[in-house]
C-alpha cells in the first residue's frame, strides 16, 4: 500500500508500508529516476548509430574514409548500447525490522542488483554532506560494523533531502537510534 | 528558537588549518568572534590531503574542504572558471549575504570573489601582506590584484602600512579601503606566574621561520655581537627553514652551542610555553605588514626589539619595543637598550594593557561594520562593472572585460543546466554547547 510519495524534476520517491498501526511490517522505499524519454532516446540513438554503420559500409564509391566512418558509427553505438546497461532506473529500500535492510538497484536493462544487510551490522544511518570538485549535494549512508567506509544506500542516485529524510527517519526507528540524540537543534528551511 | 542570523558570511581563501599561519588564525578567530556576535559564518578552502568534504570546527563554524588540489605553496591551481560551480553552489546552499576573501595570494579567493561578483553578491576583501612592486612575480601579482580589487565592495588591510601599499597596487579608492589590525588571544598569551630572574641571565626569545623575509641572515650575524658583547645572554630560537643551517653554522663558527638553544619546529600550542622562558623577544624580519608575533610576546610580559619595517611601529606602544633598521649594528645597539631597559618591565601591566588595546571581538565588531557597509552598495548592472575594469590598462582591460563576460555567460548556462531551484538548502544547525 503506497503510504506517501514525492515527486521532483528528477526523481519520484513512494513509500510502502503496512498501516500506521501495525508495527514490524516490512517498509519499503523507492526512488524511481524520472525522464524514461530520455532513456528510450539513447536506446534509439544506439540503433540509429548501428543501422548508419551498415549503410554507410555498403555506400558504393570511395572506399577509405567511408569505412572508417561506418565503424566508427558501429563502435559508438556498442559504446551507448554497453553504457546503457549502466542507467539506473530504480533504487529500493527494504526495511525489515529486526532482521535487517535490503539495498536494491534496478537497471535499465531489467538487472536488479541487491545488498543485504543484517540489523546486527547497522550501527548508524547518517545524512552526510557529500563535496566534489564541482558540487555539493546531500547523500543517506550507514556506518557498518567491522567496515571502515560508509556505505552510500543510493549508489548511483542523489535524491534530494525531503525524500531523504523520511528513510533516514524509518532506519532509525528500526535500529532503535533516538533522533534527538543526533541533532541538538535543527532549523529546517523549506523549499 | 534561535533568531535568524544577521549576516551570513562565507570566508574564502587557501589558507586554513590543518595548514598553520597568520591568516588561517586570522580567519578561525574572526570567525569565532562573529558566530558569538550571532551571524552565520562559513569557511571554504582546499582539501589538505585526507581532509575533504564538510567539517565542523568549535561553534558551529562550518567549513567546506573543497577537493582541488593545491600547487604552489599551498594554493590552488588556477583554472579562472572551474571553480564556479561549486562557488554557486555553496553559495546558494548557505544563503550567503557578503563573501570575504582572504589573502592576495590565494587563487581560490580570487575566483571566489569573481564568481561572487558576476552573481551580484557583496564582496569584502582583506589584505595581510605586503608586496613588492619591481620585480616581475609582483608585477604580475599586482595587476591580478588589480582586476580582483577593481570590482569589489570594500576592503580591509591589516595596518595603515598595508593600506598605502594595496591602494598603490590595486588602484582602489582610499574611501573603499578600512584598516582594522589583527589581535591576539590574551587569554592564551599570559605571562609566566613567577617571572624567569633576570639577575644573572638574560635570554632572548626569536620564534619564526627561517627563511629570508623574516631576516634569518640578520640573526646570524647579530647573534654572535651580542653574545660577545653581554657574557650574561642566551639566545632560544624556535623555528625551522632553510636558513636553520646558517644558524647553525653561526653556533658552530663561534662555539655559541650553550649559548644558543635552537629549538626546530615550534607547535602554536607550545609557543607560549618558549616565550614565557625569556625576557626579551627579538623580530627581525625583512617586510611586514602587521607581525602578530610581536603582539604575543608582549601579551607574554616580554619587552620586544624589532626591525622597523611596514607596519610593525604601528602595533605596539613605544615604551613596548626597541625599533632598529634591518642593519646587524643598529639591531645590536637596540639589542642594548633593551637590555638596560629591561628592569623597568612589569610583564603583568604589559599584559593587561595588549588585553585592553587589542582582541578579536573587537576585530569582529568592526568588521561587522564593514559588512553593513558592505551590504549598503547598490547593486551594479554588468555595464558599468565592466567599465571599471576597462580603466585597469590598455591590454588588461579589455582582457578583464572579456573574462567577466566568458564568466557571465558560463554563469548564466549554469543557470540554465541547473537551476537555481534546483539547489537545495542546507539547514542550519546550532550546536549547543552545555550537555543535556
Amino acid at each position: 500500500m503506497v503510504s506517501s510519495s514525492l515527486s521532483d524534476k528528477r526523481y519520484i520517491y513512494i513509500h510502502e508500508s503496512g498501516s500506521e498501526a501495525s508495527r514490524g511490517v516490512i517498509d519499503i522505499h523507492h526512488v524511481i529516476i524520472k525522464g524514461s524519454r530520455a532513456t528510450s532516446c539513447l536506446k534509439g540513438l544506439a540503433f540509429f548509430l548501428v543501422g548508419l554503420a551498415i549503410i554507410i559500409y555498403y555506400l558504393p564509391g570511395k572506399d577509405n574514409p567511408g569505412r572508417t566512418l561506418s565503424w566508427s558509427c558501429l563502435l559508438s553505438g556498442f559504446f551507448v548500447m554497453i553504457q546503457s546497461r549502466k542507467f539506473v532506473k530504480k533504487e529500493s529500500v527494504i526495511i525489515m525490522p529486526t532482521f535487517g535492510i535490503q539495498l536494491e538497484t534496478q537497471y535499465l536493462s531489467g538487472k536488479t542488483v541487491s545488498r543485504f544487510i543484517p540489523i546486527g551490522k547497522i550501527l548508524k544511518p547518517v545524512l552526510v554532506e557529500c563535496v566534489t570538485p564541482v558540487t555539493c549535494y546531500w547523500s543517506l549512508s550507514l556506518f557498518l560494523r567491522g567496515e571502515e567506509q560508509l556505505t552510500l544506500v543510493f549508489k548511483e542516485l542523489r535524491p534530494s533531502m525531503k525524500m531523504l529524510v523520511p528513510i533516514w527517519k524509518a532506519l532509525c526507528g528500526v535500529i532503535g537510534t533516538d533522533q534527538s540524540e543526533m541533532i541538538t537543534e535543527e532549523h529546517v528551511v523549506s523549499g | 528558537m534561535e533568531a535568524e542570523p544577521k549576516i551570513r558570511v562565507l570566508m574564502v581563501s587557501d589558507f586554513f588549518f590543518p595548514n598553520f599561519g597568520g591568516v588561517e588564525n586570522h580567519i578561525y578567530y574572526l570567525s569565532q568572534c562573529l558566530l558569538k556576535l550571532g551571524h552565520k559564518v562559513v569557511v571554504m578552502t582546499h582539501a589538505y590531503g585526507n581532509r575533504t568534504g564538510v567539517r565542523y570546527m568549535t561553534g558551529g563554524l562550518k567549513v567546506y574542504y573543497v577537493p582541488w588540489r593545491p600547487f604552489v605553496m599551498q594554493t590552488t591551481f588556477p583554472t579562472v572558471y572551474a571553480t564556479l560551480p561549486i562557488v554557486r553552489t555553496i553559495l546558494k546552499r548557505e544563503r550567503i549575504t557578503v563573501v570575504h576573501g582572504h589573502q592576495a595570494f590565494s587563487t581560490l579567493c580570487h575566483e571566489a570573489l569573481m564568481h561572487a561578483r558576476t552573481m551580484g553578491y557583496r564582496v569584502v576583501f582583506t589584505d595581510h601582506s605586503l608586496y613588492g612592486f619591481a620585480d616581475v612575480g609582483s608585477i604580475h601579482m599586482n595587476k591580478v590584484l588589480q582586476f580582483s580589487l577593481a570590482d569589489i565592495d570594500q576592503a580591509i588591510c591589516v595596518s595603515h602600512t598595508s593600506k598605502e601599499n594595496t591602494v598603490l597596487r590595486s588602484g582602489l579608492p582610499q574611501a573603499k579601503v578600512y584598516m582594522i589590525p589583527n589581535a591576539v588571544d590574551t587569554a592564551m598569551f599570559k605571562p609566566a606566574s613567577v617571572r624567569p630572574s633576570a639577575d644573572h641571565v638574560i635570554t632572548i626569545v626569536v620564534i619564526s621561520r627561517l627563511v629570508y623575509r623574516k631576516g634569518a641572515d640578520l640573526l646570524v650575524e647579530v647573534i654572535p655581537q651580542v653574545c660577545r658583547l653581554h657574557p650574561n645572554v642566551r639566545f632560544v630560537v624556535g623555528g625551522d627553514g632553510p636558513k636553520h643551517v646558517r644558524l647553525e653554522e653561526m653556533r658552530e663558527k663561534h662555539s655559541l652551542q650553550d649559548r644558543v638553544e635552537m629549538l626546530g619546529a615550534v607547535p602554536h600550542s607550545r609557543v607560549r610555553s618558549v616565550l614565557v622562558t625569556g625576557h626579551i623577544f627579538l623580530n627581525s624580519s625583512l617586510t611586514e605588514a602587521f607581525c602578530i608575533a610581536i603582539l604575543e610576546a608582549a601579551s607574554c610580559g616580554l619587552l620586544t626589539v624589532s626591525t622597523r619595517v611596514g607596519g610593525v611601529p604601528e602595533v605596539l606602544p613605544d615604551d613596548m619595543v626597541v625599533l632598529a633598521e634591518p642593519d646587524p649594528d643598529d639591531m645590536v645597539r637596540a639589542i642594548q637598550k633593551a637590555i638596560s631597559i629591561l628592569p623597568s618591565i612589569n610583564p603583568e601591566e604589559m599584559h593587561n594593557r595588549m588585553k585592553k588595546l587589542y582582541s578579536w571581538q573587537d576585530v569582529a565588531k568592526r568588521t561587522e561594520i564593514v559588512y553593513d557597509r558592505a551590504l549598503k552598495c547598490s547593486n551594479r548592472s554588468l555595464l558599468e562593472r565592466l567599465s571599471r575594469f576597462l580603466s585597469c590598462g590598455a591590454w588588461a582591460g579589455k582582457v578583464f572585460c572579456m573574462v567577466m563576460i566568458i564568466d557571465y555567460l558560463l554563469w548564466r548556462l549554469l543557470q540554465l543546466l541547473q537551476p537555481d531551484d534546483d539547489i537545495e538548502e542546507a539547514p542550519d544547525i546550532n550546536f549547543i554547547n552545555d550537555k543535556k
